[in-house]
């Protein structure tokens, strides 16, 4: 890799019409708002700082990735957005208006599957509509929409039991967006799937982003994913936590799998490859104290 | 077939014991009494006092005992308790107010129901609550502990005074007994919902009451149940105790009888009747659970199928028959 970084060209190098797509999402309004958040855990001597100082404006329609190595507090930060955690100093504002708590506002999917087992497929999508106090049979003609908007409307009375890992998510994401929320938070949400899949789901879900009026602030710790889905990238760095750089991402849209290997792809995965994995960054590869095994003349490598 | 099997080994332990004659057989059953002047037809004496006896007639140059050797009377042989199974139900009571055999069951079943109806009206709220709120778990969880530790037979005095002779004292102590138990093993269970659905709820606008009613019940709801097939075993160990308090009645009274007139097969057959009837409620609650819980069969079905060594869902349960 470090071989050919030569020939790239500069991440920082948009063309015209990317430039101006990040011109118009930058005039959008802001959706969310995060004010010089903290989060700290204990305190006196023992208290950690997990992050500090972290400030992001996300504007609508956006889909930002956030980008980190472990440790970094990423998945502690949108926690704090979705209101599962509570900062310790700074704030978050949603279409202006500071948040506490949880709240449909703030849809989420996370990594493990979090379908309710007790409920069809159908009736996991109806939940939050529900409690937003819809009455059943117009949250269940709503339900159905989203599910045939994400390919499932066929599984609507299945149990979550029956499907695969991608179905789930697929359900989750629906699940999420018949809230109609302003933003959908999604902490590594293809993490648990196979490549394939994975592969799959993201081709998915930026057909869905295309469809919904939704802004997605999306967790990850895979390079590509992050460049091949997202307008923003924000890298975070860890001890303590913070925003170490906000990158716009070069590649143009609409996004297809072809553009793994044109020059900007290559080139802000070198750039994210350079901050994540810099020297002092993370800590280099242990030598496990394995003891030896095997013969000797039986190498592997 | 390692089910059936686990039910017929110790059958074959008892059969052995009692149909071989070698295998233990401590006594020896007088058939003609010879020369021993104390000696009555069809009294069991001692081997070790027989053989003296007999040698000493032999000697004195009487008439030599016979007997064959038996197991003390309270150890009837297998076929005994079978016939016994049959003929308790179809033999009269000896006095003519005392129950007949199903009717001492009949009275014991019910017993347990209401108290167990009774425990559970409270104890599953209240369990629930515990497991849901922090607030409630710490009022409550506390004294539950150590009222647990209060052995319900304790208060069958006190039930008596307060509730009378007949079948009121005893439902209390099942209710006294199952129902602390019952608050402490909900609440556990209710806590150990995953924490990812309540979340996962949240985001998706439900909290307070409606979080409980409508995410951590429903997420418990079944492990409740497992709960409570598992209480329903203790039940009757405090039925047993229960059932002596004020006037004796129900399958213990029964019990209790037939051991005074020395009818130990009646007696074995009517522990078999407990265990059976234990065993029979908890598998048909277990196989109304796969109906009530649609979404648990699968998951179940494969638990079984990957490991052998996952028990049965019914030797989870403590039966509580001696």
């Amino acid at each position: 890799m470090n071989a050919s970084s030569l020939a790239l060209p500069d991440y920082r190098q948009q063309r015209p019409e990317v430039a101006a797509r990040f011109q118009r999402i930058k005039e959008r309004p802001v959706v969310l708002r995060i004010e010089d958040l903290a989060k700290h855990f204990g305190s006196g001597p023992a208290a950690r700082t997990v992050f500090d100082g972290v400030s992001l404006d996300i504007h609508r329609r956006e889909f930002i990735s956030i980008i980190g190595a472990s440790g970094c507090g990423k998945s502690t930060l949108i926690r704090i957005v979705a209101g599962l955690e509570e900062a310790s100093a700074g704030r978050i504002l949603l279409d202006g208006k500071p948040v506490s708590g949880p709240g449909p506002d703030r849809g989420m999917v996370f990594q493990g599957y979090t379908l309710f087992p007790w409920r069809t497929v159908k009736e996991n999508v109806m939940f939050g509509l529900e409690m937003g106090g819809m009455d059943r049979s117009t949250a269940d003609a709503e339900a159905r929409q989203w599910l045939e908007m994400v390919g499932l409307g066929k599984f609507a009375e299945s149990y979550p039991h029956e499907l695969s890992g991608g179905m789930k998510q697929r359900v989750a994401i629906a699940r999420a967006l018949a809230n109609n929320p302003r933003i959908l938070i999604m902490d590594e949400p293809f993490g648990a799937l196979d490549a394939l899949t994975r592969c799959k789901m993201q081709g998915y879900l930026l057909q869905i982003w295309r469809k919904v009026d939704v802004t997605i602030l999306f967790i990850t710790h895979d390079l590509d994913e992050a460049c091949f889905l997202s307008d923003r990238i924000i890298v975070m760095g860890a001890n303590p936590g913070r925003i170490i750089e906000v990158i716009e991402n070069p590649v143009p849209r609409p996004r297809s799998v072809e553009q793994f290997l044109t020059p900007e792809f290559l080139a802000l995965k070198q750039r994210l490859d350079d901050i994540i994995h810099a020297p002092g960054a993370a800590e280099a590869e242990e030598k496990l104290p394995v003891v030896k095994l095997t013969e000797a003349g039986d190498e592997v490598e | 077939m390692l089910v059936v099997l686990s039910f017929l080994l110790p059958l074959a332990l008892w059969s052995a014991v009692s149909y071989v004659p070698w295998l233990w057989h401590p006594f020896v059953r007088v058939t003609a009494p010879g020369g021993v002047d104390y000696f009555i037809e069809g009294m069991d004496v001692p081997r070790a006092v027989f053989a003296k006896e007999k040698a000493a007639a032999l000697q004195a140059g009487l008439v030599a005992p016979a007997g064959y050797p038996v197991n003390p009377v309270y150890l009837p042989a297998p076929h005994k308790v079978a016939r016994a199974f049959f003929t308790a139900f179809k033999t009269p009571p000896r006095l003519p107010n005392e129950p007949w055999l199903h009717e001492s069951l009949g009275h014991s079943i019910r017993t347990i129901f209401w108290g167990f109806v009774i425990s559970s009206v409270f104890g599953i709220p209240l369990g629930i609550l515990c497991g849901s709120y922090r607030f409630f778990s710490k009022l409550q969880e506390p004294f539950v502990e150590f009222f647990r530790y209060l052995p319900a037979p304790a208060f069958g005095a006190l039930c008596v005074a307060i509730l009378g002779i007949d079948d009121p004292p005893k439902i209390a102590i099942i209710v006294i007994g199952t129902l602390f138990q019952q608050v402490l093993v909900i609440g556990n269970t209710v806590r150990k919902v995953d924490p990812a659905l309540i979340e996962a709820a949240q985001t998706l606008g439900a909290r307070g009451w409606r979080l409980v009613r409508r995410v951590i019940i429903p997420a418990t709801i079944s492990d409740i149940y497992t709960d409570l097939r598992i209480l329903l075993g203790w039940a009757w160990t405090y039925l047993i105790v229960a059932e002596v308090v004020g006037t004796s009645s129900g399958i213990t009274f029964f019990i209790n009888q037939q051991a005074r007139y020395r009818n130990f097969d009646n007696v074995y057959a009517a522990i078999a009747m407990i265990g059976i009837i234990g065993f029979s409620t908890d598998m048909a609650l277990a196989w109304l659970g796969q109906y009530l819980f649609p979404w648990k069969r699968r998951r179940r079905a494969s638990a079984l199928k990957s490991s052998v060594a996952e028990p049965s869902p019914s030797s989870a349960i403590p039966m509580s028959i001696g």
